[in-house]
């Protein structure tokens, strides 16, 4: 009997070639565009987990702001926190600080290299998240000062595949040091947040100048310190945060620390100072309904088809009636044609997925495998699916299997009310879900663009940042005569237009920036609760950066080092209660225990984009800084390798011991935009996806119409009606749903993107066009898939049609 | 008694009037039957063949198949005793297009269960007794009309039915391959099946040795 079945289905299918190749190619895109959705969910929903990790979380800092709210202020805590808490409560087990060096230049072997996550941490790191060791002893690995754990790739470098336990490494940060290898652990996955190349004992800190006393000593003062905790098994979490929260170790009263669990961090957290950027549980919703919307889609479209392919074979199933078949041997035979057609999809989608999945990789720069995925989640992926499926087929095989057979023979099935309503309840979601991606495209197409074309206060074209490591060691005095030179050598370049020294730029990371509470007022107010930025630059800073002055000027040209002077930006202006920025050159403020004097305000500066808020920002003077800031000569720019070249051997001219690196300072800037531009290239994608198939289940609908609706055409034509005519009574129907359709979408599609705009802090507007434009394009897509159809029905002999009865 | 219809009526509501399709119809068939049934379009006599048939309901009086009746019997019941006892037989043969010859032949079996030796026997017989061995790999679309109504009765005949009916069954067909069919169901007949069509040709109406004529629902 099943042969029997299977040789109808593959019969059937290939004699409608048409038919089956959109079902299952509609089908096969929905299936795919749903699978690696969902595996790049699953990537970022399984960050940080690993053996144990239920029970660890990350201590952070909220602060007051304004009156008696906390609100979550910084990632890191202090380095007392953790004794402190290990002491104090017993469900706290064991905790572990890191101290983030970030950049670090290495030198081992003849070899130099620069890695990104530099790290210091307490022993008990392998403990609280559960790493072994793939060499070294877990138990002496981080304990004396000067030893270090590479990670295998790193230690695979610089020493192959020799065994590194016991060989020295040299670390440049600031002041070099020499320290050993004890030890060698597995590469950080892709999925945690805390990314690692090395890690520092901590002991290693005391002995080195390079990381400043009043950090290192034990104090409630400088939180530079990532702090993670295991807790005990099965601990009460909520009265463990509520007394970590009440609790008030370190005597500021504008602050508290709290925890989260380190699982949530990826996606749920985005404080200042998180060790790298991390997701958005936002992005990650709107992924997923986007991921369902489709798979959906694609099965109501297949719904659509089946149930009108289904009057094509009316007359088979009252022969099969006739000649005996149950109702439920026709449901099955229906099911069964239903899944074979779906495995088909699901076969083509697998192997859509595959081929996708290199170039999906990179565009999502995240390493999307079954790999990260659980076993559970593939489950659920995949029972989602099958359910789909099973419920899909379900509705046609029992529609099919309910013809009364002396009906179906005669090929006089017109569909129930009852049938016709479910069917223009499928399209009208269709349209529903469509309308509401289209929105939803527009407005982050619009938003990014938005956020691209808002002034930043400073010009980036053309902006080279160049930094490297010298490897000798130098005094502070030769370094600032080398830099002078530097300065005047690059500055001598055709090529080059302005030259200046910074610390930081606009859209580099965050930790460049130093931060700090605690300020007085102009006018003698005191103020301990706002947080304030500030970086280091030379005079030319602003003349190469394009940031433009609404008062007052640059650090004169032969400051001191130590000069009281500062340049800041008129959001901090506004922070100190100078409400006419004009009048704030002259005025004093004290912070850090002396007397500053405002020299300069520069003009709406953003340092971070248009994401956050613009912060207030305090530039000081410094004679040598870490990024030579290149303003390249417009004119002269038509390949960028030769400058390059030129600047390298500037550079290494004047320190011949050095590593060099550069950096466009736009690509840098816009680089903050990654994640957002690749959000809305997803979104258009799968919006685009789930169009066209909506397009295919309207074509089958209007097929299924015009099928139904053939002989009232040949009627109307033999009557006289035009094909215009015809045209529009076709069309009216479908315009009223898509009608139906957008009604309902505006108060979904405003309430999503109003969502998702407030994670903005500049934001473009919801305008009417936006809606309008969503919906016409609705229509028009409409119209033309359906006018295609129904052309070739009005267009059609009217004696055929009529034949029929 | 084969079956027997009492005061057998059927009609539709339209504006508030009954149309009568069938009205108070009186009619018996005994096993070995052959009867015609004749009237001008509209007289109902298709729908008289898909009441005994089972395919239709009717509104009033008694129909009595073999020892059930008809009129108190469930939906599903009904169409067992249908699918058991009765064999049909269409003007446009109504063959699967998807399926060969032989696969027509078998589908009934398969709703009916029949083990896959048996099947393959029953086929064979089939096949041999209306010679068309030689086109049981072929689909319906490559066989003549003629060909095509061959297969359908040999379909309706394959699960040994008590009854065939058969609605204009050489409607489609030129003369020769009508009485091709015709003769054959003289055949069958005579091998002691009951057959009871529908047609409109009064040369047609002479294989049967009973006729009903009917007119407007009713026996005249």
């Amino acid at each position: 009997m099943y042969t029997l079945y299977f040789k109808i289905a593959i019969r059937y299918l290939l004699k409608n070639k048409l038919y089956s190749f959109i079902n299952i190619f509609g089908l096969a895109i929905g299936i795919a565009s749903f699978i690696l959705i969902m595996m790049y969910v699953n990537f970022e929903r399984s960050y940080d987990t690993f053996d144990g990790s239920e029970n660890v979380y990350r201590v952070y800092m909220d602060y007051l702001e304004g009156g008696n709210i906390f609100k979550p202020g910084d990632a890191q805590s202090y380095n007392m926190t953790g004794p402190t808490l290990k002491k104090e409560f017993p469900e706290v087990l064991e905790y572990v600080r890191f101290y983030r060096l970030e950049k670090t230049t290495l030198k081992s072997n003849e070899k130099v290299l620069e890695v990104g996550n530099s790290c210091i941490a307490d022993p008990s790191y392998f403990s609280v998240f559960n790493t072994k060791l793939l060499k070294g002893d877990v138990n002496t690995a981080l304990k004396e000062p000067n030893s270090i754990v590479l990670t295998e790739g790193l230690a695979k470098i610089f020493f192959g595949n020799e065994n590194p336990i016991g060989k020295t490494i040299q670390i440049f940060w600031r002041e070099p040091i020499l320290v050993k290898i004890t030890g060698v652990v597995k590469d950080t996955p892709q999925n945690s947040h805390f990314k690692i190349d090395y890690l520092l004992s901590y002991s290693t800190m005391m002995g080195w100048g390079a990381i400043d006393k009043r950090e290192k000593t034990l104090n409630w003062n400088q939180n530079m310190y990532y702090t993670y905790l295991k807790v005990a098994p099965n601990s009460n979490i909520n009265a463990l945060t509520k007394k970590i929260i009440e609790s008030d170790f370190d005597g500021h009263i504008d602050e508290r620390h709290n925890i989260e669990p380190i699982e949530s961090i990826h996606l749920h957290s985005n404080k200042p100072y998180e060790s790298e950027a991390n997701g958005s549980i936002m992005r990650i919703k709107f992924l997923t309904a986007i991921a369902i919307i489709i798979l959906v889609l694609s099965l109501l479209n297949y719904i659509n088809l089946s149930t009108t392919k289904s009057l094509e074979r009316a007359k088979e199933v009252g022969v099969r009636k006739v000649v005996g078949a149950q109702k439920q041997q026709l449901i099955v035979q229906s099911l069964l044609e239903s899944i074979i057609l779906n495995v088909l999809s699901l076969v083509l989608a697998i192997i859509v997925t595959v081929i996708i999945l290199p170039v999906y990789t990179s565009f999502t720069g995240k390493v999307a495998t079954f790999e990260y995925s659980s076993i559970t989640n593939i489950l659920l992926v995949l029972g989602s699916i099958l359910l789909g499926m099973i419920l899909a087929g379900l509705y046609p095989a029992i529609l099919l299997s309910n013809y009364a057979p002396s009906k179906a023979l005669k090929g006089k099935i017109r569909t129930s009310t009852n049938g016709l309503h479910i069917r223009k309840g499928l399209i009208i979601t269709q349209f529903l879900a469509t309308i509401v991606l289209l929105i939803g495209t527009i407005v982050i197409t619009k938003q990014i663009s938005f956020m691209k074309d808002q002034p930043i206060g400073s010009d980036l074209n053309n902006v080279l940042a160049i930094n490297g490591e010298i490897l000798t060691e130098k005094t502070d005095s030769i370094l600032k005569k080398n830099f002078t030179v530097l300065l005047d050598e690059v500055k001598k370049l055709s090529t080059v237009e302005n030259v200046s020294l910074a610390d930081s730029y606009p859209g580099y990371d965050f930790h460049s920036l130093s931060s700090f509470m605690g300020i007085t007022y102009p006018d003698g107010t005191q103020d301990n609760q706002k947080v304030w930025y500030g970086y280091e630059v030379n005079p030319s800073y602003f003349d190469v950066m394009g940031i433009e002055f609404l008062r007052g000027e640059t650090f004169h040209k032969n400051a001191s080092e130590h000069s009281n002077d500062i340049v800041v930006n008129e959001k901090f202006v506004k922070e100190i209660g100078i409400t006419d920025p004009n009048l704030a050159v002259g005025k004093k403020t004290k912070f850090w225990g002396s007397e500053w004097n405002i020299i300069g305000v520069i003009k709406e500066y953003h340092h971070f984009g248009l994401k956050s808020p613009a912060i207030p920002i305090i530039l000081r003077y410094t004679p040598t800084k870490d990024f030579l800031i290149v303003k390249l000569n417009a004119k002269s720019i038509a390949d960028y390798r030769p400058i390059v070249a030129q600047l390298k051997n500037t550079w290494s001219s004047v320190f011949p011991e050095s590593t060099f690196n550069y950096s466009f300072v736009d690509q840098k800037f816009e680089a903050q935009y990654e994640e957002d531009n690749k959000f809305g290239d997803a979104f258009r994608i799968f919006t685009a996806l789930a169009i066209f198939i909506a397009a295919l289940g309207l074509f089958g609908l209007t097929s299924y119409t015009c099928i139904q609706r053939k002989k009232e055409i040949g009627i109307r034509k033999v009557n006289g009606a035009s094909i215009f005519k015809i045209l529009k009574m076709l069309n009216i129907d479908f315009i009223k749903w898509v009608v139906i359709a957008f009604v309902i979408a505006i108060p979904i599609a405003w309430y999503a993107m109003n969502s998702w705009l407030n994670n903005f802090a500049l934001k473009t507007e919801l305008s009417w066009w936006i809606f309008a434009m969503a919906g016409i394009l609705a229509l028009g897509i409409t119209i033309l898939t359906v006018s295609w159809q129904s052309f070739m029905a009005a267009n059609g002999n009217p004696i055929e049609a009529l034949k029929d009865e | 008694m084969l079956l027997q219809l009492k005061n057998v009526s059927k009609w539709v509501q339209s504006g508030g009037q009954k149309i009568f399709l069938l009205k108070d119809i009186n009619f018996w068939v005994n096993e070995g039957d052959f009867i015609s049934i004749m009237g001008p379009s509209g007289s109902g006599k298709s729908t008289l063949l898909n009441v005994i048939g089972m395919l239709d309901n009717f509104n009033e009086g008694e129909y009595s198949f073999l020892e059930d009746s008809v009129h108190t019997l469930k939906e599903k019941h009904r169409a067992n005793l249908y699918k058991q006892y009765i064999g049909f037989v269409f003007q446009s043969y109504h063959l699967i297009d998807e399926l060969t010859v032989k696969e027509n032949l078998e589908m009934p079996l398969l709703y009916k269960k029949f083990g896959a030796s048996e099947r393959k026997s029953l086929v064979g017989d089939m096949l041999d007794r209306f010679n068309i061995v030689g086109k049981k790999d072929l689909f319906p679309s490559q066989l003549s009309g003629g060909q095509q109504q061959l297969v359908g009765i040999a379909r309706a005949l394959i699960a040994s039915p008590k009854l065939i009916l058969a609605d204009e069954p050489t409607g489609n067909l030129n003369s020769k391959q009508g009485e091709e069919i015709m003769e054959t169901f003289t055949q069958l007949n005579k091998e002691g099946v009951t057959i009871i069509q529908v047609t409109h040709s009064e040369k047609n109406m002479k294989y049967g040795s009973r006729v009903i004529n009917l007119l407007d629902g009713s026996v005249v």
